[in-house]
């Protein structure tokens, strides 16, 4: 591919992005603070339960957490800390943010990543297969599948595949991390784990594999057109080399770039597809500490979020170069 | 008392018929008890929660139980005298161990309450405001005194308001943010055994429990986020029980169906369902509109249709569960029953017409939604226009307890005595303070009655007051009484020995597997 001087421009570019990231998660974060100290609901009332709380008790333990304090000086004082790297003190789970995020983020990312590498691997193959004949049935197949997969919200689809799967035939565990009656060890601990990972990935899958089916499909079949393809075909190359090797090739950036704009889609979907399966990850983390207001935490992972965001996004304009010859920084 | 029950019936089992012989309690086995939510921290005497409190019934010892007719027994408390005035509570403690193998003592019992409990724990506030003075004159003795006499002590000093914790590790430290909070160590049938947060909660048996060892292995609250996920669990025998509390009433029928799965349904800790009215409205200030819409609501379809049966339409102001404290000379289902014709007439004699009032409730109570649909075509047909308003819990209980509403359904429990949750529906109440009075109902003989019906430990004199206060609010009618909640829970079949407890969530001990 290219040399020193391209990767080294590369390098640079990527460096400069990142700084220009710093303004702008500082920005994410004080939105976040904000959005999140403005939306109705008092903390306290959910920390303290259902019961008549002397005035003085809610007052002692909002002083505890340091809500008693004017807005502007909370948002000080978080970004502050924030800047020192401390992500501050869950109210409801009485553990620093970091910890509780730490717990639960290999989890997620479990699940995050086995999502993205076997959606966009399914629906490359179906938009491929849909590109290579073009309104036939196959094709119609593939884009009825991509029709319906975009429009179904994960968090019903979870639960149709739980009563067919789970309840109706009896081949998956209905939700859970692990099974928890039995204490596997070895390969039995991983087969465990792998089939209660199964029916929460293909929920989280199946809108992301419509994407990447569509877009495969549409950019390949722009692609093929192209004259190049016809001198790939003229110079004699086979018709499986030309469709994988020059003709996805150039249809890829598309495809890429949908993988990093789904990112931040997949961690909203992780969060109703976790609860619905009982998935002990960052999504559940967030969807329990919005009900019980628990700020720190919620910001912790809106931060958390916003950050891989914006890493994905560059990684994604650095894999441009990196699989398209055409693109240069 | 229930204990001694269950061994003559064993007992009386097994000479009868030894083809019953397996239903003498085995021990052994592994139970997964589904919890809704993951407990916050496991310190139960710090919160109110109902997953910590789950957790710690089984975990933790308290002074007294209530068995399943809620009568009261020693725990902790081998018994107790309470002298003539009823100021003065002596208790002698059992010889009892904690899970680290220290000895459980009186001077345990009183800096848990002094220090733990007192501050921290909003339900046995209650009964702290209530004491004069805790002492331990003896490793042994724990002496209660009273600044005046209150009926509900007891039922406030069971696991689940008042479990006892260990000096010797909180001793000196901020028990909000003890470690031990996160590995409790309590004095009850289970120890503890692993954590694993959003996950599980592993407890197991302890061997060197004061009374009886438990006869499960192990006890496993297994976290369930999802309603519908929960009698999923059950059905599927990835967990063996669940509570009433985390499951949609519309998937009884299925489960009840399901031979694999015990249903039971009953009543046991009294929950009632009522419709707060903001009596600070202009026209719902008016006695005559608000027994209007109490003409105008049919509960008993309610109850059939929102809560699919578990209910009894509400008869007083404290509803079924306590005896003494209904009257049935001014019960309130013959008082107003369904009745549109006189709901159109009171609202005539009113002067109010056209009127459309705020439905605000919590988005998350599904039997609330369909609750409400009712009520908005019930009181359509006399005339008054629901504007039905689901909101999220943290908004629903600003805007109610800051009295930004109209009418709004709630539920309340009131564990063991009337005065314990109940009272304060009633007792005036200022603006602004959570899960209290939001009517703006104030009425200092109705506050006065039921402040005396609380100091008094004779349930015949109660009684009398009680009578008196509900003849008062049945004309007055500040809330409307919707309906008593009957329990439930679904267990694996073939998992024997629960409801020990008037609490579903105590007596897990005594659970076992038959075949």
């Amino acid at each position: 591919m290219s040399g020193a001087r391209g990767s080294k421009a590369l390098g640079a570019y990527a460096l400069e992005r990142l700084l220009n990231a710093v303004p702008l998660v500082l920005g994410v974060i004080v939105v976040n603070f904000l959005l999140v100290s403005l939306a109705p609901g008092d903390p306290v009332t959910a920390l303290i339960g259902e019961y008549p709380a002397p005035p003085d008790y809610v007052e002692r333990v909002r002083a505890q957490y340091g809500l008693d304090a004017a807005l502007p000086e909370r948002l000080l004082r978080y970004l502050g800390s924030v800047v020192r790297g401390d992500l501050g003190f869950s109210f409801a789970n009485r553990q620093p943010v970091a910890t509780l995020v730490i717990e639960r983020l290999g989890r997620t990312l479990l699940l995050m990543l086995t999502t993205v590498v076997f959606a966009t691997a399914v629906g490359i193959v179906l938009g491929v297969w849909a590109a290579r004949r073009p309104h036939s049935a196959v094709d119609r197949g593939a884009t009825g599948f991509a029709l319906a997969g975009y429009s179904i919200p994960e968090f019903w689809l979870g639960q149709i595949l739980i009563l067919v799967f789970a309840v109706g035939l009896g081949w998956l565990p209905a939700g859970g991390f692990r099974s928890i009656r039995a204490d596997y060890a070895g390969w039995a601990a991983v087969v465990d784990q792998v089939r209660h990972m199964v029916l929460p990935m293909l929920a989280l899958s199946f809108r992301y594999m419509a994407i990447t089916t569509r877009l495969t499909r549409a950019s390949l079949l722009e692609v093929m057109n192209a004259d190049y393809i016809l001198a790939s075909r003229a110079r004699g190359l086979s018709e499986r080399r030309v469709l994988w090797e020059h003709g996805l090739r150039a249809a890829a950036l598309p495809i890429i770039t949908v993988i990093g704009y789904n990112f931040g889609f997949i961690v909203a979907g992780s969060a109703l597809v976790e609860t619905v399966f009982g998935w002990p990850g960052v999504g559940r983390l967030m969807y329990d500490s919005i009900f019980t207001r628990d700020y720190p935490v919620l910001l912790g992972i809106l931060l958390l979020v916003s950050v891989s965001v914006i890493l994905v996004n560059l990684l994604t304009d650095v894999a441009y170069a990196l699989f398209d010859p055409r693109v240069r920084y | 008392m229930s204990r001694l029950l269950i061994v003559l019936a064993c007992l009386a089992a097994f000479v009868a018929a030894p083809a019953l012989a397996q239903s003498t309690p085995t021990p052994g086995g592994t139970a997964i008890v589904v919890l809704g939510s993951d407990p916050e921290h496991l310190n139960a005497g710090i919160s109110t929660g109902y997953p910590i409190g789950a957790v710690g019934a089984s975990l933790y010892s308290a002074l007294v139980y209530q068995d399943a007719d809620g009568v009261v027994h020693g725990e902790l408390a081998e018994g107790w005298t309470v002298s003539d005035d009823n100021l003065v509570y002596t208790f002698t403690l059992r010889d009892a161990t904690f899970h680290d193998g220290a000895p459980v003592t009186a001077a345990d019992v009183v800096y848990t309450m002094e220090s733990i409990l007192g501050p921290n724990h909003g339900r046995f506030q209650r009964a702290f405001n209530e004491m004069a003075s805790l002492e331990a004159p003896d490793a042994r003795t724990v002496v209660i005194t009273l600044n005046r006499p209150y009926a509900p002590l007891l039922g406030l000093l069971t696991v689940f308001d008042a479990p006892i914790l260990p000096k010797h590790l909180y001793e000196g430290s901020d028990p909000l943010a003890n470690p031990v909070n996160d590995a409790p160590v309590g004095s009850g049938p289970f120890r503890f055994v692993e954590w694993v947060r959003g996950e599980r909660v592993v407890l197991e048996r302890f061997a060197g429990y004061f009374l009886e060892p438990a006869l499960l292995d192990r006890l496993i609250y297994r976290v369930v986020p999802q309603d519908v996920a929960r009698s999923t669990a059950i059905e599927v025998g990835e967990a063996d029980l669940v509570w009433g509390f985390y499951m949609p009433t519309s998937d009884l029928p299925r489960l009840e169906a399901n031979p694999d799965v015990a249903v039971w349904k009953g009543l046991t800790i009294p929950s009632l369902y009522f419709m707060f009215v903001n009596n600070d409205h202009p026209q719902l200030g008016d006695a005559r509109v608000r027994q209007a819409i109490m003409h105008a609501i049919d509960r008993e379809q309610i109850v059939e249709q929102a809560q699919g049966g578990l209910g009894e339409v509400a008869g007083g102001p404290f509803g079924a569960g306590f005896r003494y404290a209904y009257s049935e000379a001014t019960d309130y289902r013959t008082l107003y029953p369904h009745d549109p014709e006189r709901a159109r007439e009171l609202l005539a004699e009113a002067g109010v017409a056209d009127l459309t009032l705020r439905f605000v409730y919590d988005s998350a109570r599904g039997a609330f939604a369909a609750a409400a649909e009712i009520m908005r075509d019930n009181l359509r047909q006399v005339g008054i226009t629901l504007d039905v308003q689901p909101v999220e819990r943290s908004v629903m209980v600003e805007r109610v307890y800051g009295r930004d509403y109209d009418l709004t359904l709630q539920s309340f429990t009131s564990s063991g005595d009337p005065a314990i949750g109940y009272h304060r529906i009633y007792l005036t109440a200022a603006p602004g303070s959570n899960f209290v009075n939001a009517t703006g109902y104030a009425n200092t003989e109705v506050d006065r009655l039921l402040t005396e019906a609380a100091g008094l430990a004779d349930q015949d004199a109660r009684a009398a007051l009680y009578a008196e206060a509900m003849a008062i609010l049945a004309a007055d009618l500040p809330t409307l009484p919707i309906f008593d909640e009957l329990s439930t829970q679904a267990s694996t079949a073939n998992l024997n020995g629960l409801l020990q407890r008037l609490d579903q969530r105590d007596g897990l001990e005594f659970a076992w597997f038959g075949n």
